[in-house]
């Protein structure tokens, strides 16, 4: 492929991607009482409507919170899953991947009526948030167990016999060696644990009590009975706040990738 | 320093003994080497001597106290691995104080003993680099200075020079050597390089099989083989074999005395030196057997011959590049008796 066709195929690639996204984003900004493109003049009055409808902030306040807890549980228990994975697991390697990924390879529809049947059956029902983030945790393992695992298969198990021969328990060869070497990946997996986690919308409509929502929920329902640039507002400060958490995450915990 | 004696030291995985009821004493300060091809235990032994493997039986004693049951972080070891295992995410000062850190050791004194030990490596100036900035033998030294500034009881190395080319090999055995006869500690080595063993050691203990075949200097183990095995591993030998009559052996090479009791008629196998036997023109009229040259090898300081002897033995002769011999010429063959050792009796 010649060099000039290459940069149009990858822009016109870009456009079809991102494409909708900005439409969104420039719909949002609309002056006019209907959700259309090109808006009719520009203007940041949905965003107001959005900020003082309480509906959509609590929404959104939900949907964080679950996120942020999500994101904690699945990282821990997806890290220590691949470190068995990759270290401890020797014949059941292939069974625990397999075991690990199944909540990808089923229809979320599937796990989320289950997980309905699941928490009545232990009498746990969906008054509060642990059904929820059971469900959360269960779809976003995955990424985080193959984000970690990833980078735990570049990990050389002498570091930490050589930590250990320098006087370093048990827990400090993981602080100090393990978990630096591997941060990428925990890291990679903890960001995807979290855009998922905000995203979801099946296990969120089922496991959710009354009168609770998150904010795709939330959206869904308001679009189904307006149709006013709020929902575009809603769905750009989505955008927005999903690329800032990637962004803080880069600048402060860093992704750099340590060569060896 | 530390002395270190290891007793009916045993590992077993479950499918027969990987090391098999071995026993040595090493004494403080000595540099030991544990020798034998790959599979013989050497590296479980090392193991169970750092603490990373647990021993089945026996006991592992630094100074008189067992320390089988103490774990690797309380057994104050230095170890040496066979791909350096230097934290890559730590610079080589970072690298170097991490043990002394794990020993709670004052920030100033942290500093003074790593430009100490940097010093003793010469590796003066190279405390902000990453390992990845170094080259293999630089990452070596870097390696050896973790496990010795920590000044660990015993200081343990894993096949250390396996991963470098040939003349950085030689120069790190020099460096090594020198370095652990300095600090004087006391060094268990593992290799399956028998150069490496010769030239380093105080002592080699040769394994086979989970077993110890022979402990001993490194004149001990090449020019007084415990057994054929030894003898093969070691260098290279010619083993030739003939009848004993009389405390003499009767070989292709002339009688051959022999001291021990070995019973009249028995045929005996004895180990001879490729650089033991000394070649001679037939012209020179000396004493020695006759041989025709088969083949010849020349390495510069070296030549090694394949000769074929009057009863149909094939030799190996290693000389100096003196005098050539073409191939196909006959020359004399001749070896001191006391260059001969005896293996035993033909099985």
């Amino acid at each position: 492929m010649s060099k000039p066709f290459f940069t149009v195929y990858c822009l016109i690639i870009y456009a079809f991607l991102l494409a909708p996204i900005a439409v969104v984003v420039i719909a949002s900004f609309n002056a006019g009482a209907f959700l259309t493109f090109p808006p009719q003049g520009l203007s940041f009055r949905w965003y107001l409507v959005f900020f003082n409808n309480e509906v959509f902030m609590r929404a959104i306040r939900t949907s964080l919170w679950i996120a942020a807890l999500t994101t904690v549980i699945s990282g821990i228990i997806g890290t220590m899953a691949a470190m068995f994975y990759v270290t401890h697991a020797g014949k059941l390697k292939e069974t625990v991947r397999v075991a690990m990924l199944a909540p990808l390879l089923l229809p979320e529809v599937l796990t989320a009526i289950s997980l309905l049947f699941f928490v009545y059956s232990v009498g746990l029902g969906t008054q509060n948030l642990v059904g929820m983030i059971v469900g959360h945790v269960l779809i976003t393992l995955p990424f985080v167990f193959i984000n970690v695992s990833a980078s735990m298969e570049s990990y050389d198990p002498a570091w930490s016999l050589a930590a250990q021969s320098l006087g370093a328990g048990r827990f400090t060869r993981f602080r100090r060696i393990m978990l630096p070497l591997i941060k990428p990946g925990v890291i990679g997996g903890c960001l995807f644990a979290f855009i998922i986690s905000f995203d979801v919308f099946t296990i969120s409509f089922m496991l959710k009590g009354v009168g609770m929502s998150t904010l795709p929920i939330q959206l869904f329902d308001y679009l189904r009975t307006n149709f006013t640039p709020e929902a575009a507002a809603v769905s750009t400060c989505s955008i927005v706040l999903t690329m800032a958490v990637v962004v803080i995450s880069e600048k402060v915990l860093g992704l750099r990738i340590h060569r060896f | 320093m530390t002395e270190v004696s290891i007793e009916k030291l045993t590992k077993d995985y479950g499918q027969g003994p990987a090391v098999n009821s071995i026993s040595v004493k090493i004494a403080e300060g000595e540099f030991i080497s544990l020798l034998g091809p790959s599979g013989c235990g050497k590296t479980t032994t090392l193991k169970m001597i750092a603490g990373f493997e647990d021993a089945t039986q026996g006991a592992i004693r630094f100074d008189g106290r067992d320390v089988v049951h103490v774990p690797v972080e309380k057994r104050d070891i230095g170890m040496v691995f066979q791909n350096y295992a230097l934290f890559p995410h730590m610079t080589v000062e970072k690298n170097l104080a991490f043990g002394l850190e794990m020993r709670k050791t004052p920030k100033d004194e942290i500093r003074t003993r790593i430009a100490k030990v940097l010093d003793m490596v010469q590796l003066t100036g190279y405390s902000e680099r990453y390992p990845r900035q170094l080259s293999g033998g630089q990452q070596q030294r870097v390696a050896l200075a973790r496990a010795l500034v920590i000044e660990p009881k015993i200081l343990l190395l894993d096949e250390p020079l396996a991963n470098l080319d040939a003349k950085l090999r030689e120069e790190m055995r020099v460096f090594i050597r020198d370095l652990q006869r300095r600090v004087g500690i006391t060094t268990v080595y593992v290799t399956h390089d028998q150069a490496e063993a010769m030239t380093m050691s105080d002592r080699v203990v040769v394994m086979f099989g989970g077993r110890i075949a022979q402990i001993g200097t490194p004149s001990d183990i090449y020019e007084r083989p415990a057994n054929l095995e030894v003898a093969e591993f070691v260098g290279q030998v010619n083993i030739i074999r003939g009848k004993v009559g009389n405390r003499v052996v009767s070989t292709a090479f002339g009688d051959v005395p022999v001291s021990g009791e070995f019973a009249d008629g028995a045929e005996l196998m004895l180990a001879l030196r490729p650089e033991a036997v000394e070649l001679l023109p037939i012209s020179s009229g000396a004493t020695g057997a006759p041989a025709k040259v088969l083949s010849s090898y020349y390495s510069g300081s070296l030549v090694d011959y394949r000769l074929e002897l009057a009863g149909g033995a094939v030799v190996n002769v290693q000389t100096f590049p003196r005098t050539r011999f073409a191939d196909g010429e006959q020359v004399l063959v001749h070896a001191p008796a006391d260059r001969f050792w005896p293996l035993g009796t033909v099985a």
